[in-house]
């Protein structure tokens, strides 16, 4: 009987260990982790390096990022500390993996024993606040320096209490991204077709047009293997949608409106119809290999391409293909600009920090020294990890190295700068899961849109259907959103 | 004489050697408390709260809030169903273990490396054969596809994105992947079974179905009733194959599991609190069936003495 007990209880306990462990995605960079974004290659495990100075004071910086800019960031810390080593004792520079590093952020909190400097993502700004975990920036850091970087990742970290975009500033950004549009030359030279006006974006016509004249049948076996375009997962699909004017929520972020959303139908339909008209691979095809693939295997005329993705698609190895930016196609519902959405991570100063004042200093640094800018974003170095947070520098020297070849690069690179600018023709926000708790309310909108692909819903129908359990959803995060003042 | 006279006898040194007794029994013991009874006792408190693991956990303190609406949450039950029916593979496992295993206990040439070949499986990394068994699932370029396409001409189905067929395929992958440990299992079994009942069964006229119905299937009960609660147990577990196979629940959520959306629940979208409160269901469960089973097997349940 002992020994029964004893197997049962070791049988509990084995259905008890899926219990333990713990991490979040609250930092996640948006969409970084879509299909096709080599966001693992180069990552190793965590390792810590320690700079020392003559004074008193400690500083614990804990981040993730890539192998390649680790050194650059190592560098400008050392830099750092020698420019104050009358005041340091000793920065410890602790770098890890995106997965680790929100594990360990979270027995960070629990514990209550927070990094000077750590990473806070657009989206966990309000909880970071709410729970007073990270320190209002307005006294530590001067206007100038914020005012070096783009204006949305001015706005996007600051909180009023109750809104982000406005009130203090708590964070100064790592990086700023967009997911933006790209051709493939070379199968557009082929079909005899003009390449996209950058300055132009096609509207959702033209470029169903463009997409039916780049869809063959190349080798004659009756099958379609050239393809307009390939639609890279939810974050592929929703720069069609803003671009209609869509939004998925009220402006206050508490209501889900699709069902009666007319601009959301059209969007919609546009888009599971370059499916349904055959000018995308077909649900199965993708399932068989991802659009991701297919175009670097030259098989689609256009595909999404983030910021991050630039120096792969330049890389002849990766892509043996000539190509350039474009916009998103325009539906005719929207304000007639081209719109996509924008990510963003930023560097932040813990609330218990005990040097607050040197701690905000060092973040100023990473975020916007001009050499550390030029060397992650290839001015310098000839490999461009982002885009430089100064714009001055991104439409100065970085359109130079651009231009006289030094940085690999498309030249439309204005179609980024006027999505992060905003323009007569560009414009980009973040997404409205950024906003919200978690982007649990998106998912069933997501995971039904292949069943209007593969002609088991109409659109009508879908939409009716799904906006129960997205409010549904939404209403949970809202709730958890709220918990931070319980 | 009794223990208590015979503590009160001790000498130095066995008194030294009990203290060091208690140190040994201490290490388990206290690594039983940091590692699975704290834990336990946590995730059961977290489980009565909304923490997130950014708010406070004790502010957030809802009672039985989680578990009123895991009942009422349709994904739950889907992944719950799902998860029964991935244990189509158990029995499949079993009989593919057991006629296989018999195979393998006759005289035959090679049957080591045969044996060492249906091992292979369960000492590979499972994220590595997840991986590979992907590829032959593949819709265009999958391995079985291509083969269906040589046998019969026709194109094989979509077996990672079609909501049937991706369970097929499931039990497919898991029914291989287990295969190995119940051949060894079942092959000890069948090596612990004397030569001389058979030997009595032939005497008595019985062919082979009879001697395998009456002696070898009953007397491997022990070790069919240990791989039954093992693969119970698992089967409740299945995470990985999901993940990696069908990283996104499968079409319409088809192929995720119970333990896939506790994680989507609790890593993905931040609700720990929710996502603890399915474990502590998931651990009763799998408490209520493995009862059931240890009460069950005198019943089945048959050894040699």
């Amino acid at each position: 009987m002992k020994k029964k007990l004893l197997a049962m209880t070791m049988a509990m306990l084995m259905g008890a260990v899926a219990v333990t462990g713990c991490s979040t995605t609250t930092v996640e960079e948006s969409g970084e982790t879509a299909e096709g974004t080599p966001s693992e290659e180069g990552e190793d495990e965590t390792t810590t390096d320690s700079f020392t100075g003559n004074g008193d004071k400690t500083l614990n910086v804990f981040l993730y990022m890539q192998e390649h800019e680790k050194e650059i960031y190592k560098d400008l810390v050392a830099e750092f500390v020698d420019e104050h080593k009358d005041e340091i004792k000793e920065v410890v520079f602790e770098i890890t993996t995106q997965d680790e590093y929100n594990t360990k952020m979270i027995a960070n909190m629990t514990a209550n024993d927070l990094p000077d400097v750590f990473y806070v993502g657009p989206s966990a700004v309000r909880s970071y606040v709410d729970n007073g975990y990270v320190l209002a920036l307005d006294d530590y850091v001067d206007a100038d320096t914020v005012g070096k970087v783009w204006g949305t990742t001015q706005e996007i970290y600051r909180y009023d209490g109750s809104n982000v975009g406005s009130g203090s500033l708590y964070a100064l950004p790592k990086d700023l991204s967009c997911f933006a549009f790209a051709y493939n030359k070379d199968l557009f030279d082929e079909a005899g077709l003009d390449y996209p006006d950058p300055e132009n974006p096609y509207t959702y016509d033209e470029f169903m047009e463009v997409c039916k004249a780049l869809t063959k049948d190349k080798d004659g076996d009756g099958e379609v293997d050239q393809w307009g375009v390939a639609n890279a997962n939810q974050f592929g699909m929703t720069p069609y949608l803003y671009s209609n004017g869509v939004k998925f929520l009220s402006d206050d972020m508490t209501k889900v409106n699709v069902a009666n959303n007319d601009q959301l139908k059209e969007a919609l339909t546009f888009y599971t119809d370059l499916t349904i008209e055959g000018v995308t691979p077909t649900v199965d095809q993708d399932a068989a290999l991802g659009g991701y693939q297919r175009w670097l295997d030259g098989q689609i005329g256009f595909y999404a391409c983030g910021t991050w993705d630039v120096a792969a698609f330049m890389d002849d190895a990766t892509f043996p293909y000539e190509w350039d930016l474009c916009g998103w196609p325009v539906g005719p519902s929207g304000d007639g600009k081209s719109h996509t959405w924008m990510g963003s991570v930023g560097y932040c100063v813990s609330a218990n920090s005990e040097n607050p004042d040197l701690a905000a200093q060092l973040i100023a640094k990473l975020s916007t020294d001009e050499n550390g800018q030029k060397a992650v974003s290839g001015i310098t170095t000839g490999n461009s990890i982002q885009l430089p947070n100064i714009v001055d520098l991104a439409y100065g020297e970085f359109k130079d190295a651009v231009a006289d070849g030094t940085l690999p690069f498309p030249s439309n690179m204005d179609v980024i700068f006027g999505y992060f600018d905003g323009n007569d023709h560009y414009e980009a926000a973040l997404q409205e899961t950024d906003y919200t708790y978690n982007a649990e309310w998106f998912d069933p909108f997501w995971q039904g849109v292949s069943n209007i692909q593969s002609g088991d819903i109409t659109v009508e129908e879908f939409l009716q259907e799904v906006e129960p359990e997205m409010q549904s959803a939404l209403d949970n995060a809202i709730e958890l959103q709220n918990s931070a003042t319980n | 004489m009794t223990g208590k006279k015979s503590k009160t006898q001790l000498s130095a040194m066995a008194k030294r050697e009990e203290r060091w007794a208690w140190l040994f029994i201490a290490a388990p013991f206290i690594g039983f408390l940091c590692f699975m009874a704290y834990p336990i006792i946590f995730a059961i408190i977290v489980s009565l709260s909304r923490w997130t693991g950014i708010n406070s956990l004790w502010g957030n303190i809802v009672g039985f809030r989680n578990y009123i609406e895991i009942f009422q949450d349709a994904k739950f039950w889907k992944s719950m169903l799902t998860t029964i029916i991935y244990m189509i593979g158990i029995p499949i496992g079993m009989i593919l273990g057991v006629t296989i295993a018999m195979g393998l206990n006759r005289k035959i040439p090679g049957r080591r490396v045969l044996t060492t070949m249906y091992y292979v499986p369960v000492v590979s990394s499972l994220v590595a054969v997840s991986i590979l068994w992907a590829w032959v699932f593949n819709y265009d370029y999958g391995l079985l596809n291509t083969l269906i396409k040589f046998l019969t001409g026709a194109h094989g189905p979509n077996w990672l994105a079609d909501e049937v067929m991706v369970k097929v395929a499931m039990i497919i992958f898991m029914t291989w992947k287990g295969l190995g440990s119940s051949i060894i299992l079942y092959l000890a079994g069948l090596q612990n079974i004397p030569r001389d009942y058979y030997e009595a069964a032939e005497i008595d006229g019985a062919g082979s179905w009879a001697k395998f119905a009456n002696i070898t299937w009953p007397l491997l009960s022990p070790v069919t009733f240990y791989i039954l609660i093992t693969s119970l147990i698992g089967g409740f577990q299945v995470f990985v194959e999901v993940q990696v196979m069908a990283s996104n629940g499968g079409k319409n959520y088809s192929a995720a599991t119970v333990v896939f959306y506790l994680y989507e629940k609790a890593f993905k979208n931040g609700q720990l609190g929710y996502g603890s409160a399915i474990a502590v269901i998931l651990a009763i469960i799998i408490f209520i069936i493995t009862a059931i089973n240890f009460h069950g097997q005198n019943k089945w349940v048959k050894t040699i003495d």
